[in-house]
Order: structure tokens, then sequence, then C-alpha cells
């Protein structure tokens, strides 16, 4: 052995004549992805994803059967070497049937870890599943009790029966480590001296709060308003989120993490932007959408007429609206719900929904439809409202069009067309048009807006026109939306924002995963258990007071609930080396590559292991490991090309029986093709739902 | 004295060669004239062939003989006048075949007695041994192979010479070395191995025995496929033969070196015909290539020493030992000397084995020894080199057999596969069929080999069934890089050459699968549509009771019409309109 030294992406590197590209690569830091190479075993060449190219050298090589030529010169990151391992990893994913991460997670839109929360609240450890909550989201007892919940649409439990209920069991949990007397707070890093000014107060302003704070800057959070929460205080009604006895407790840990809140502080009135700027090395925008929408009719500026959200505002702030004792809410969304049902408790006697649509079409949560329902508000379908009549500048009576539906819209929905000279009138004190909602970004001026008027924001950085102001949630781009989207968009501003105040500005790239699709899964394995619903005071019991109308759910309720899962999410995505590889080598889309998979199905060959063969990428490192270093050789390669899939040697099933159980094959395996059953203490790891016998 | 000789290689058997032996013997046995028995000719269309000789002259060949015709050739033989048996004789035509080839691998293949050493012997047989032990060192021996020139026949051309004098210098652990002969063949359509074995078979121990003697080998191996019985049965009989008679074993010839010869059947795998599966195979395990370097001829066979080449290469030995390497690289071209033997197969009158000398041209193989197209239709193309290899226009078939000017058409040399096709070959179905022989003949060892030309053959697969999408040419282009890039060994490497020639030359049909939806060569099935025309149609039904489908409509006198949903394109309705009133396009 001498000493050799070779040039690696331009680095010197010093190694050992005999040594691998691939070895003296990773010795210096150089990672170069490998799936099949494993020191303990003979090199063998297979996943084709370590090529590099060689100064001088016609063909690309693999770098883990390379020896190193003293002098010579290796690149690992030329485009004809990116373009050949991009579309190997591409080759492997399009043969990969698994999912990398569960439907629950992907769909919401923080990416929280569903699955994992609800392993956690199933075993009985909240503040646990509460630590993992809060990776992604850091209100949970409010937004579990508000969050229309894309999770559960995504819910794969919904094929063996019906949704988990993943929002509620988050408030559960929340509540529960909210009031433990030692809930759960973060670790803050080391103070970077960095401030940043967050304006706005919401859900997104909170969130970004919570994640800069976390990395150890100092934030200051501002708002116009009195208090804190943005639209969760002053849009959402007491009886669903109850303000004081949630919602402050929550962004009271945040005050506690040391971030500071001042209030009743409007940005061109108090400050300039300019001058905000000039205090801060970096800015939040997070304003939200704070003005209704107008409905376009004749007679809109009588009395008696009111905007959605400044309806439900001036209840909030503790005022008593004069709408009368009949009372019409235009719009089908959670606002004209939530403002139907604060009618019904204002003491209204008889509160209509219109609606252009129909039900079918209404965008409210089922639950909030029903649960409006049973406190006695009538729903009026296909109609809007074509003027509102006055008496004295005051509303007497609403004309309504009937509509009735065309064809399907931009959003899939079928559009409502009016019925000609079909129209229906309604004796109203009142009319509440919660139709929409759009920013009043006065004091912004400085700041790009897109073609709406909204906050142009960079999808990748949030960043604005202005370098070191960042835009998320209602103000920006698409305009309003649910508060887990601010919260998604804050979280991941914070990550980018961060990166760029230590100077080196990472973008946020949606990651590429694999996912399979529902029709290519077999449900009838699991047995079925149907949801727990969640227990509410009667109709008329509520419609009487704000008090909070859902009870929560029992301890033995929610642990059983969340045992439902059926653990989608594979189990070594953050180990594998395959999805590792894939994200960083920029695979995007392996559609294109679309074509025969391997199925996914599990079996139990050896003794303690679980093995799929969707997941798994034939690098024959188990077959290898058993055979070469533990000295047994138990598994085999059967089968030829495309359809060669690792059995017991020789496809001899009883081959395994002799299995010493070393784990070393589950160990060695680069993806979550095998997987250990049994803890160190041989209790078998338990999976939450249950399979049919 | 005359004598009949029946080619007996797998061919003629096939043919009927055994039941014309089984019915001429009886007949010639009273009259006293023998029977014997020889490999093949090369000339399978006109198989069976007796050869009728006097002393050692061959007199007549008579041609497509059946048992049939056992009567009257043994009458014609019991007298002097043969003319009786003129319909049966060969035709000048025929005899071309033959005249314009140069036998050197293929020299004693339809001649000599595949079963008996002493024939072989008779024809200067075991000479070149012989020479080469009476006193040439292993040096003298490599260096008369330089230069003969001989170059790999397996597909890759690469200097035997250079190989031998590699595992020669190269040092073993445990004293032993070894000389392997691939013979493999795994192309579809090739086949000119498995006729030196069936035909000539001590050729084969000749020529490996020298090569033995040159890198120090202390043992020989034969990897046979097992669907080559009688190869298998022959060079076991000639193997036991060479070594009763010296010619293996202890002290051969009378001098030092020693080596014995074995075969070992495959069990049928085309990866194995790559030198590193190959010799995982034959130490036991799963058939997979080996990373290269080490090379074999430094660790090989039980990581010893190892040299490999195909039964070609080791037919040329002998002949090359006994003329002089000079003489044989007299023959050829600048870069490419000797002679090559190649399998002419598909849409070519006279289909069969030639050896032909290097620098002729593919037309002069294919219409001067093939005889052209049959049926008059047009040529479209050659292809060569099987699974690994491409195809060539006709319009380019003034190109040499030269292992350079062959792979600058894309195509390669290959191990001798030449499929020849006409105009109804579709192109997009030819890259098709073999992409579904590498995908299923890939041992699923490298991502890019496994999962790479699976995915060429679903994009082909999804062209040819009319389903074919934009972009799939450049995304057919983009994988076929891919996977000459970074499959493992050389049956990944150049699986996607059939794709990459026939999207170079016939790119225009590809063209029309995708956006037309039409196969030009009326071959994809799924693309086609028959129509009748009311015009042409006198209402026969013929076509109607032909269906088998059902799909067609009418009544007697009227015109018939195809129902299209139900029509399976199986161009029955076509075949049996005898008015012309059937189309398909």
């Amino acid at each position: 052995m001498s000493e050799i030294r070779i040039t690696i992406d331009g680095r010197e590197c010093i190694g050992q004549s005999g040594e691998t590209v691939l070895t003296i690569a990773k010795r210096n830091g150089i990672d170069i992805p490998t799936l099949c190479f494993d020191e303990r075993v003979k090199i063998y060449g297979a996943c084709g994803v370590c090529l590099v190219e060689g100064e001088g050298m016609p063909k690309l090589m693999r770098s883990c059967a390379t020896e190193a030529r003293d002098g010579a010169v290796y690149h690992t990151d030329t485009e004809r070497v990116k373009r050949a391992r991009r579309i190997a990893f591409e080759l492997l994913m399009s043969d990969h049937e698994g999912d990398c991460l569960g439907p629950c997670k992907l769909n919401c839109p923080a990416g929280t870890d569903c699955q994992a929360y609800l392993k956690q609240i199933a075993q009985g450890n909240d503040t646990e599943a509460v630590k993992i909550i809060k990776d992604h989201l850091p209100l949970p007892a409010s937004i579990g009790r508000v969050c229309p919940h894309p999770c559960e649409k995504a819910c794969r439990r919904q094929y063996v029966d019906e949704p988990i209920s993943i929002a509620f069991l988050k408030y559960f949990a929340a509540d529960n480590d909210l009031f433990s007397g030692n809930k759960f707070m973060p670790e803050i890093a080391p103070e970077t001296g960095k401030k940043i000014g967050i304006i706005g107060g919401g859900p997104g302003g909170l969130t970004a709060a919570y994640f800069l704070r976390k990395k150890g800057h100092e934030v200051t959070v501002y708002d116009q308003m009195p208090y804190f929460g943005g639209m969760l205080r002053y849009g959402i009604p007491e009886y669903r989120l109850p303000k004081d006895g949630i919602l402050q407790k929550e962004i009271d840990s945040i005050a506690e993490m040391g971030v500071k809140f001042v209030p009743n502080y409007k940005i061109g009135r108090d400050e300039s932007l300019e001058d905000f700027r000039a205090r801060h090395d970096a800015t939040v925008v997070a304003i939200g959408a704070w003005t209704s929408s107008a409905m376009r009719c004749p007679g809109e500026d009588l009395k008696g007429v009111f905007g959605g959200i400044h309806f439900l505002r001036e209840v909030i702030e503790g005022g008593r609206p004069a709408i009368g004792k009949r009372v019409a809410i235009v719009g089908g969304g959670n606002t004209a719900m939530d403002a139907c049902r604060t009618a019904v408790r204002l003491g209204a006697e008889k509160v209509y929904v219109i609606y252009r649509r129909t039900e079918a079409e209404m965008p409210a949560e089922k639950i909030e439809i029903a649960e409006a329902r049973e406190e006695g508000v009538e729903f009026k379908f296909l109609c809007n409202p074509a003027q509102i009549v006055g008496e004295n500048g005051r509303v007497k009576e609403v004309k309504l069009q009937i509509m009735q539906l065309g064809e399907p819209d931009a959003s899939g929905r079928r559009s409502p067309v009016p019925v000609e000279g079909a129209f229906e009138t309604l004796q109203v004190d009142s009319v509440i048009a919660a139709i929409g909602q759009y920013v009043d970004a006065a004091g912004f001026e400085a700041i790009e807006k897109n073609r709406r008027g909204v906050i142009a924001a960079d999808e990748h950085t949030f960043r604005t026109n202005l370098p070191d102001v960042f835009a998320v949630g209602d103000a920006t781009n698409k305009g309003a939306d649910i508060a887990i989207a601010a919260i998604g968009e804050a979280g991941k501003a914070a990550d980018v924002i961060d990166s760029f105040l230590r100077g080196a500005e990472v973008p946020y790239v949606k990651p590429f995963v694999s996912e399979r699709k529902p029709e290519d899964i077999d449900f009838t394995v699991w047995e079925s258990y149907p949801r727990a619903q969640m227990p509410a005071r009667p109709g008329e019991e509520r419609r009487c007071d704000f008090a909070e109308v859902n009870k929560g759910f029992d301890e033995e309720t929610a642990r059983r609930e969340a045992a439902r899962c059926l653990e989608c999410g594979c189990h070594d995505y953050k180990d594998c080396l395959l999805i590792r590889y894939a994200q960083r080598e920029q695979v995007l889309d392996v559609k294109r590559l679309a074509g025969e998979k391997h199925p996914n199905y599990t079996e139990e060959r050896l003794v303690v292991i679980e093995r799929n063969q969707g997941k798994c990428v034939t690098c024959n490192l188990c077959v290898r490991v058993c055979d070469e270093e533990v000295g047994i050789g138990l598994l085999g390669l059967v089968g030829r090309g495309f359809t060669t899939v690792i059995k017991p040697e020789f496809n001899t099933p009883g081959a395994t029986d002799v299995c010493r159980t070393c784990l070393k094959c589950a160990q060695a395996c680069p993806t979550g093709a095998l997987r250990i059953l049994f803890d160190q203490n041989g209790v078998r790891i338990p999976v939450s739902a249950k399979k049919r016998a | 004295m005359r004598r009949i000789v029946i080619g007996e290689g797998s061919c003629g058997i096939a043919a009927g060669a055994a039941k014309v032996q089984s019915a001429l013997e009886p007949l010639l046995k009273e009259a006293g004239i023998p029977v014997g028995i020889t490999g093949c000719i090369g000339m399978c269309y006109l198989e069976p062939i007796v050869d009728i000789y006097e002393d050692k002259t061959l007199v007549r060949r008579l041609v497509r003989v059946s048992e049939a015709d056992a009567p009257a050739i043994a009458a014609a033989l019991a007298g002097e006048d043969l003319s009786a048996l003129d319909a049966l004789t060969i035709q000048p035509d025929d005899e071309a075949f033959l005249k314009k080839q140069t036998r050197i691998a293929l020299r004693n293949c339809g001649i000599v007695d595949p079963t008996d050493v002493i024939d072989y012997e008779a024809r200067g047989g075991y000479e070149g041994l012989k020479k080469v032990l009476s006193g040439m060192s292993q040096e003298e021996v490599i260096d008369v192979i330089k230069v003969s020139g001989l170059a790999g026949r397996g597909g890759a051309g690469f200097p035997t010479w250079f190989k031998w004098d590699a595992a020669r210098k190269s040092q073993s652990k445990n004293g032993s070395k070894y000389l392997i002969c691939n013979a493999d063949e795994g192309d579809p359509g090739a086949f000119m191995d498995r006729a030196v074995i069936e035909s000539d078979p001590h050729n084969l121990i000749e020529g490996m025995m020298i090569g033995a003697y040159a890198i120090g080998a202390t043992e020989a191996v034969v990897y046979v496929r097992a669907e080559y019985p009688l190869a298998i049965v022959r060079l076991e009989n000639a193997i036991e033969q060479a070594r009763a008679a010296g010619y293996l074993g202890r002290n051969i010839c009378g001098s030092d070196f020693s080596c014995d010869m074995r075969i070992k059947a495959g069990a049928g795998a085309f990866v194995c015909g790559e030198e590193t599966a190959l010799i995982e195979s034959l130490e036991g395990h799963r058939g997979m290539p080996r990373l290269k370097p080490p090379f074999p001829a430094q660790a090989g066979y039980w990581q010893e020493p190892s040299n490999i080449n195909n039964v070609e290469t080791y037919a040329n030995v002998p002949w090359i030992l006994t003329h002089g390497g000079e003489t044989y690289a007299q023959m050829g071209t600048e870069t490419s000397k000797g002679t090559k033997v190649f399998a002419l197969t598909g849409k070519v009158v006279r289909g069969g084995l030639v050896e032909v000398p290097m620098g002729m041209t593919l037309r002069d193989v294919i219409f001067g020894i093939g005889g052209g197209i049959r049926d008059g239709r047009k040529c479209k193309a050659v292809q060569m080199g099987g699974p690994s290899g491409g195809c060539i226009p006709y319009e380019m078939f003034d190109t040499v057999i030269d292992y350079k000017a062959l792979a600058a058409t894309g195509a390669i040399m290959g191990s001798g596969g030449m499929v020849v096709m006409d105009e109804t070959t579709c192109m997009v179905g030819m890259a098709k069929f073999f992409l579904d022989f590498t995908t299923k003949e890939s041992c699923g060892k490298c991502v890019h080999c496994r999962i790479g030309t699976k995915r060429l053959y679903e994009i082909l697969t999804r062209i040819t069934e009319g389903n074919g999408r934009e972009g799939d040419i450049e995304l057919l282009e983009e994988l076929c890089v891919a996977v000459k890039d970074g499959a493992l060994c050389g049956l990944g490497q150049t699986a996607p050459n059939p794709v990459l020639t026939t999207l170079r030359y016939f790119r225009d049909e590809y063209v029309a699968h995708i956006e037309k939806k039409k196969c030009p060569s009326l071959e994809c099935a799924a693309l086609l549509r028959y129509e009748i025309h009311a015009d042409k149609c006198i209402g026969c039904t013929m076509c109607a009771r032909n269906c088998p489908a059902k799909a067609i409509d009418g009544t007697v006198k009227k015109p018939h019409v195809i129902r299209q949903a139900d029509c399976i394109r199986c161009g029955q309705c076509l075949a049996s309109c005898r008015f012309g009133a059937i189309t398909v396009e």
C-alpha cells in the first residue's frame, strides 16, 4: 500500500493505492450516492447510482468499483454524471411501490406528521404527540378545533370505513398537554442577534414567530388589534374556539419562548414600512385579508347590511350588532356558517342561509352545516340576492333571483345560472354578506401586488419585491385560505428566512416522495371500526350561548380512535437512502417512466423481519450480508430480468427456518423493504390498527 | 468405391435426415454401399442433403431428400448412370452458395464424419497441435496468432493474442490456469457455434489445446448451452476419442504438456454468454456478471488466470497454425483479418451458414450468396449482432464486413447473426422483439438493465399498439443513452442498439406509429384497418365465413361490411377474398 493523490471535484484527496474512488471520496466528505455498497461485503456494482466521470476516460465509471489511480482527476458533479444518476433514481422510483409519507401529512398544508402523533396518542403519550405536532404547527389546540382538516380528506382509513378524526385528536392531545402543568416547550437555539419584525399576529405571523424564535432570532410581533390571534380570534366565534381558555394560552406559550408582542400597532399610521424595515434584519408581512367582499347588488348601502367577517369581529369584540329578528346570510362557506350560528346566538328568530348552488357544492364543512341546522338555521339553495329592498333606509326584504346549475366552471363545480324571471322575496331585518374577503394593504404600498391586488410573494422564498421583506398567509398570492395554509407557508418561510439571515439562503422546494394510489391497495385486510363521534351540547342548549359546542373526546375514545391509523407512511422514511438521494438528485417526476411495478406486498419471511417487495431495490445487500458477513446464506435471487426478486435461497421457503435473527440484513437494507417486527426485548412492535383474522 | 454421406447436423435431422438414413441403409446394405454421416454444410434451406462420393470425390449432391426418395436413390446407385437422380440434384444457382465462400472455421463441416477422429486426422486434423508441441514456445504460438490478426469472434472483436498473452503472463495462485470455451451461443437466429461442435468437434478440441498450451492452462472447459444436446453428445464422444488418441490428458502428443478437457452444460441463460457471468455460472453461482477489472486473464475461474474465447475463434486456430499467421492475415481488410461465419436468416432466398472473408460487402453476402429477398419483395435492412446489434438499411449494403465499418453504422459484427428483412417487417416491432428478449434475459442485477430495458420495451409496446405519445421518441433516446452508460455488462450496454439504429435509419416509421397511428409495414395488428370495398364485393360470403371473430356482416350477393369494433385484424378476410375487394392499411 502506498499513498496516492487524486482530485475529486477539484479537491485534492489522499488515499491508499488499491482504494476505490468511492472510499476516498467518502473519507474526504464527498457524498457520492450508493445503495448497494457496504464495507462488510464484496463490491457488487448493481445500483449504478455511484457513477462518476474520470478525465480521459470515455465511459462513466462506478466509483464503488473503480480503483483510484494516482494523479487521476474525477468528477462527481458534471452534467453527464448528474443526468445519468438522476435517470438511475428515476428508474428505481418508477419501480417503487410504497408511500414515503402518509397521505394525511402530504395533504396537510403545514406537513404535520399525523401518522407519528396519532401513534403517540394511541400509546398515551400526549406531550410527545404535541412535540411532533409543534414541529410544524405551534397552535394545535386552536387549529385542532377549527381546521377543515385536509388530512382527514386524504385519510386512507376512509376506504376501510371512515377517516380518522385527526383534527379532534390533535386538540385532545394539545389540551392535555396545555393543562398538564408540564406543557411542552421547544428548545431555543443559541441567540443569533438577528432582529425579525412580524407584522400581523394571526396564525401565519404567530407561526413565523414560533419557528424563527426557536432558531434563536429576536422576534417581535406587531398587530393593529388589541389582542393577538388574528382571524382565529376575530373571525371565529367563541363557541368554536374559546379565546381566553385556549387561543390565548397557546399564544402565551409563544410569549414564554421570548417572542415580544406589540398590540395596537399599525403600519402606515404608527410607523412607515421603511422605518420598520430599518429596525429589523428581516420583516414578515402576515396581515391577512380583513375586508368583506361586496355582493354588488342594489341596496347594499342600506342599514342592516353587514359584511360577514366585520359582523363576526364586532360580536367577538363584545358588540351586539342590530340584526333584528329575521336575518339572511349570503354565502356557502365556513364564514357563512359562523355568521348564521352567531346570529342565532344573538337571538334572531329566523335565520336563512342563501346560497346560489346546492348543498353538494357548499364549501362549508359538513359538520358545520349539520350543526347549523340543529340550531334552527334554514338553508335556501339555488338563489342569490338580486336586490336588497329598504324602507326608511333600513333593510326590509331581499329579492332573490332563482338559479339553476349549468356547466362546471374552473373549480369543477357546476356554475349557477339565473332562471329568467324567477324571483322570490324574503322578509328580513338584516343581510350579512359572507361571500369572501380581500386584503387591505394600506401602508404597504412599497410592496408589489398581483393582478388581484394581493401581495405577490415568491412561492419558493416567500420574498416580496423587497429583499428583506417576506410575506405569507391570506394577504399573499392566492388570497384568503384556511388557517393551516397560512401556518404552512409561515413554517416554510421561517426556514428560508433563517437560512437567509445566516447568509446561505435555501429556497423551499416541495420534496419528491413516492406515493401509492388508493386503487392499488387492498383495504379488505383491515377490521372495520367506526370513527369516533365528537360529543357536542344539544342544539337547543347551545344556541342560547357562546360557550364551546364540542365537549372533547374522553380518554378511552381518543386512544381507540388514534389506534385506527393504518400507518400508511414508510417506517424508514428518515433513514431511507433511496429517497434521500432521489430528493438530493432532484428527481421530481417519475410519471414519464411509469410502467409495470413490483407489487407492494409484505411477507414475514425471516422470522422477525417483514419484507416488502414494493420497496425492494434489488441491491442484494440482504443476500450478500447473510452469505458473506453472517456466513449462512439463507437468501438468494430468483427469476430473471425485471422479475428478479429476493427470496429464500433457491426459492425454498424452508431455507430461512434456520435464521439466527441477527437482523443484519434489515440493518443493511438501504430502503424500507425490510422491517424488524420486534424490539430489543423481543417484544413485537405493535401496529395500531387491527387486521382481520 | 462409391459411398454416400448424409448431412446430420441438428438442422438436417430436423428436416428428416435420420429418417432418410433409416430408409436408405437397408436398401444400400445389399448393394454394399456404405452410408456415413457428416455435419452441416450450411445450406439449411436444402436439407436433408445426401452426398454421393466416389472414393474421396463428391460426384453428386442430392438435396431436399425425403424417405420416399430412398428406393429411387438406391436403384440409381446400384447402376452406373446417376442421371435418374437429376431432379434431386443440387442446382447450379445453389452451388454458388458454397462457391462464393471461404471456409476456414467451417472447412470440415459437412465433409468429415464428426464422430470419427480418424476421419478428422485424414483431413490434416491435429497437425497444428502436433506442430505446436514439437518445439514451439508459448510465445511463438501467440506470435503466430498475433500475426494472423485473429480477433474474438463472439462479437467484441478483441485481439485474441492479447488475451492469450495476458493469461500466459498472469501469475496463478495455486498453479492452475484455465482455458474456457464459450459455447453458450444465445443470440436469436445464430447457430454457428452449434454447427462447428456438431460437425467438426475435433477442430474445436485442437484449437483449444493449442490455446491451452499457449497460456499454460491446466484444464480446459467447454461451456455449452443445454439446448444443444447433439453438440454435447458429439463433443463428449470427441473428447473421449481425443483422450484415447493422446490429444488430451497427460503428456499430449508425447510432450511435457498436460491438459484435460470437460464439458459444462449451461442452464440456458443468455447472460451466461457474457464471460464473467459464464465464470460465475461455472463456479456454481447464479449467472450474473462480475465487475471488470479484474479481467478473467487476471482473476477468472476460481480467481485464477483464465482465457475465454468462443467456439468460432478456437475453430480458426488449427488452420492458422498449419498455414501460418501471414496466410490468414492475407484475407480481410486493414483492421479485420481472416473470415467470419454468419447465420444468414430471415427473408432471404438461401438461408444458412456462410463463411466469408472479411471485406466482402453486405450486398455480396445477402444477394450474392443468399440470393436476395424471397417472393420478389423489396429488401429493407439487415439486422446484425442479435439483441446487442443493430440494423443496417438496404441503402448501406455496400458496407464491408469489418469490425470498424460495421460499428460505424451503429450495428456490430456480433457473433454472426444476420437477419434479412423486407418491406413487410416493421422496424419498431423488430426493436420491440429484441427488447422483449433482453428484458427477459437480463440477469436483474443492475438497475439500468433490469428496469431500463423494461421501460424501453414498454414504450415500444405502446407505440406498436397505437398508444405512442408525443415525446416518446426523445424519451427512448434519453433512456437508451442512460442504459448504455449505466449498465454493468455488455448485455445491458448494448441492449439499446436495436432501438438506436432503427431510430437512426427508420425514424419515419416511429413517427408514423406515434403521430398517424399507422404501421407502414402493415405488421402492427393494433394499427391496421381492414375494409371491404362495396364496388368490388360481389357478396360471395367467403370472407364472412372465414372470419374467426364473426366480425363481417352481409348477405349473399350484397356487399359485406366489417364491424371494426369486433375485428381482430387477423387478415383472414383479405387472404380469402378472390375479388380484390378487401384492403388493409
